[in-house]
């Protein structure tokens, strides 16, 4: 059931992106709407896949690298419908669908060959670490995708090209990157705090010094500095568009790339 | 029933012709249409770009006639210009060209601005006073209510009104694209010119509220602020201005830029960070090219502009093509319940004679047969069940094949078969041992058309 869900909501938000593509391309409020019912349909199944977590042998726990992309591209869903009731947020979904996809997609076809979870009977640590931390990453995510669509934009105006009407504003765009980064820094940096308690109840220190602490420690204090650079020193929009999708990329670098080129 | 469309536009004639045929008021003209013999109902359009009558009639050459006299003796104002004939100025349109293009106007596919919106409430006010003069009927009411519809569709189902086409409406557009709200920012107008004026309606339009004007002439900058409920301020304060003006819209005359690159650079860092968007609609230039170079400025200059409108403009013929079928599925719809209509005098016709003959038999039946008075009525309901059944199979594809181009000849066969256009009795047989005689043995299944037999 884990992975039939999983493959359902995969598909689910494939359609919403091509919907939400459809509704860029052509008139009328109907394909939007549908590629947004699309995605939170995919986004409640995805959800609800993670209920199944347990029945799955061995069980993949939530710290395995595929389930906890999967579930930050779940919590990423979730977090964008919350934005999209805004106005004009909804053309967004072009940009947020795929990200969805291949969330859903990694967790459908690498959770059979998940690793059982070892938890040195840690307590709620773990998972609460990870539910932090996939959390605080997804909506970082949101802010990275609302950045690279706020570069793409001013691009397009700075060369004096129309940008399509169903588009978010700058404005809105640049509010997103801000309760992103509002909201998701707190969440990675309890994220990060949870993962220090976890390693104290299993190894009796919080620091053990691994390439995965090490990186996104370093992805912690970088951010960090943006937000500084953004609520303390007034950043510029297109500043903290940059600084939103570059942090992002170290932040994925550091959580799933350490781990792959390791 | 005919249709005819009489009347000229822009492309059919100069405004020096279309402004003297201006209707204020169209229900005395109508009065006097609906008057003449010819026409059965009438609708009368007027715009600045167009003056047009459409009628519905029986006598369409009779109804052109009365149109082309119509404009040259009661719609013209004064004399046309010196070499200009009227019957060059105007078109003609009969039947199914005058539904389409009666859907292409409403539909703004035939508007000097396509897709400009202003032409269906146009439309619709001139069919409300064809109806309040009692000049619109079942037709032309059906016809404006499809052209209603059919605009709705194009609007719905094509882009053709979706970008806009004029300078100061790309503007606000534009400034959509960064801002997404405009009742928080604040605008600072460097001129005091028509240009200004009509970019700063389109965005006051839009909600902006905080307008400050900076002018040369400190005068006439006052003359505007009082308009607009805005500041006035000197030239001089621009740099200080600028630290909080989200729009920056510039238009005065001059040799130089009024706002440079370290000016605007100043600006944007006393801003930190808030973006600006700049229209300079001067020529030549009031604002230095490369303050687009800055971060978090966006500024648009008179070529820019119009070269977005001209792009708006493209997308807008394009989406014709779309908008076009829509009118031709439309204007199909249109002449298939036109065409339903002709079928309505041979329908009545049919069944008002079937059920005579019926009445007729019964009449003559009945006393010879005997019954008492509920018997009577078995036999009076049975009779009528028989026509009804009968009937309801001619009569249903008759409606049906009236819709389509040939079902004028289904008409034409139903009339002949029945004798419709014959007295009743020749048609009926005033003896009925007549057809008995002629059908033979099967003469008991057109039993209808005998006596009833005891």
């Amino acid at each position: 059931m884990l992975i039939a869900l999983h493959q359902l909501a995969a598909a689910l938000y494939l359609a919403a992106g091509v919907s939400g593509g459809m509704a860029l391309a052509s008139p009328g409020a109907r394909a939007r709407r549908a590629s947004l019912v699309l995605l939170g349909v995919g986004a409640l199944l995805h959800l609800s896949s993670f209920a199944f977590l347990h029945r799955a042998q061995p069980t993949p726990a939530l710290t395995d690298l595929p389930a906890a992309a999967s579930l930050m591209a779940c919590l990423a869903m979730l977090a964008y419908l919350a934005f999209a009731r805004r106005a004009r947020w909804d053309a967004l979904v072009v940009w947020v669908a795929p990200v969805g996809f291949l969330g859903a997609f990694v967790g459908a076809l690498r959770l059979p060959h998940a690793v059982g979870a070892d938890l040195f009977g840690s307590g709620s640590w773990p998972h609460a670490h990870v539910l932090l931390a996939s959390a605080g990453l997804a909506l970082l995510g949101v802010a990275g995708v609302a950045g690279l669509a706020f570069l793409r934009e001013s691009s397009q105006l700075k060369h004096k090209r129309r940008v399509g009407a169903r588009l978010p504003s700058l404005e809105t765009l640049d509010r997103v990157n801000v309760v992103a980064l509002a909201v998701g820094f707190p969440l990675l940096t309890l994220g990060v705090l949870t993962g220090m308690l976890w390693l104290e109840g299993s190894h009796g220190s919080p620091w053990s010094g691994s390439a995965h602490e090490i990186w996104t420690t370093f992805a912690w204090g970088i951010y960090g500095v943006l937000v500084l650079a953004r609520f303390a020193a007034r950043q510029s929009a297109r500043n903290a568009a940059l600084s939103a999708v570059g942090g992002f990329a170290f932040l994925l670098f550091a959580v799933i790339g350490v781990g792959i080129v390791a | 029933m005919r249709l005819v469309l009489v009347g000229m536009n822009h492309r059919s004639a100069p405004l020096a012709v279309r402004e003297r045929f201006a209707v204020e008021d169209p229900a005395p003209a109508l009065a006097k249409l609906v008057a003449s013999p010819e026409i059965e109902e009438a609708v009368l359009f007027s715009t600045c770009n167009r003056v047009e009558v459409l009628v519905s009639t029986r006598e369409a050459e009779a109804a052109r006639v009365r149109l082309e006299s119509f404009f040259a003796r009661e719609l013209c104002l004064g004399q046309l210009p010196a070499g200009t004939r009227l019957a060059d100025c105007l078109y003609q349109l009969h039947d199914g060209p005058a539904v389409r293009h009666t859907f292409r106007v409403a539909s703004s596919i035939d508007s000097l601005v396509i897709g400009e919106p202003q032409i269906l409430g146009q439309l619709k006010d001139a069919w409300r006073a064809a109806v309040e003069c009692g000049a619109c009927g079942v037709i032309l009411g059906r016809l404006m209510s499809r052209a209603f519809a059919t605009a709705k569709r194009v609007r719905r189902e094509t882009r053709i009104a979706e970008r806009p086409v004029s300078v100061a409406r790309v503007a606000v557009d534009l400034a959509r694209q960064v801002f997404e709200r405009f009742d928080d920012k604040r605008a600072l107008l460097v001129g005091a010119g028509e240009m200004i004026e009509l970019a700063l309606e389109a965005l006051r339009s839009e909600g902006l509220r905080g307008v400050r004007v900076a002018n040369r002439t400190r005068a006439r900058a006052e003359e505007l602020a009082e308009r607009f409920e805005a500041e006035a301020h000197g030239l001089d304060e621009i740099p200080e201005l600028l630290c909080d003006s989200d729009v920056v819209l510039t238009c005065i005359g001059g040799d130089g830029p009024v706002l440079s690159r370290e000016t605007m650079a100043a600006a944007l860092h006393a801003r930190r960070g808030r973006p600006v968007f700049v229209i300079d609609l001067g020529v030549p230039r009031n604002v230095d090219p490369a303050v687009n170079g800055l971060d978090d400025v966006y500024l648009f200059d008179l070529d820019d502009l119009s070269g977005v409108a001209e792009e708006n403009a493209e997308e807008r013929r394009r989406e014709t093509i779309r908008a076009e079928a829509i009118v031709a599925e439309e204007q199909q719809n249109f002449a298939g319940w036109l065409s339903a209509l002709q079928a309505v005098p041979t329908i009545r016709d049919l069944r008002t004679r079937a059920e005579a003959i019926r009445d007729a038999e019964l009449e003559r039946g009945l006393p010879r047969l005997g019954l008492d008075e509920r018997q009577r009525e078995g036999v009076a309901a049975l009779a009528r069940a028989i026509v009804n059944k009968v009937l309801h199979t001619p009569l249903s594809r008759l409606r049906r094949e009236a819709e389509r181009e040939e079902g004028v000849v289904y008409l034409e066969v139903a009339r002949t078969l029945f004798g419709l256009d014959e007295e009743p009795d020749a048609a009926a047989g005033s003896d009925p041992s007549e057809i008995d005689a002629d059908e033979g043995e099967g003469g008991d299944e057109g039993g209808g058309h005998g006596p009833v037999r005891g």
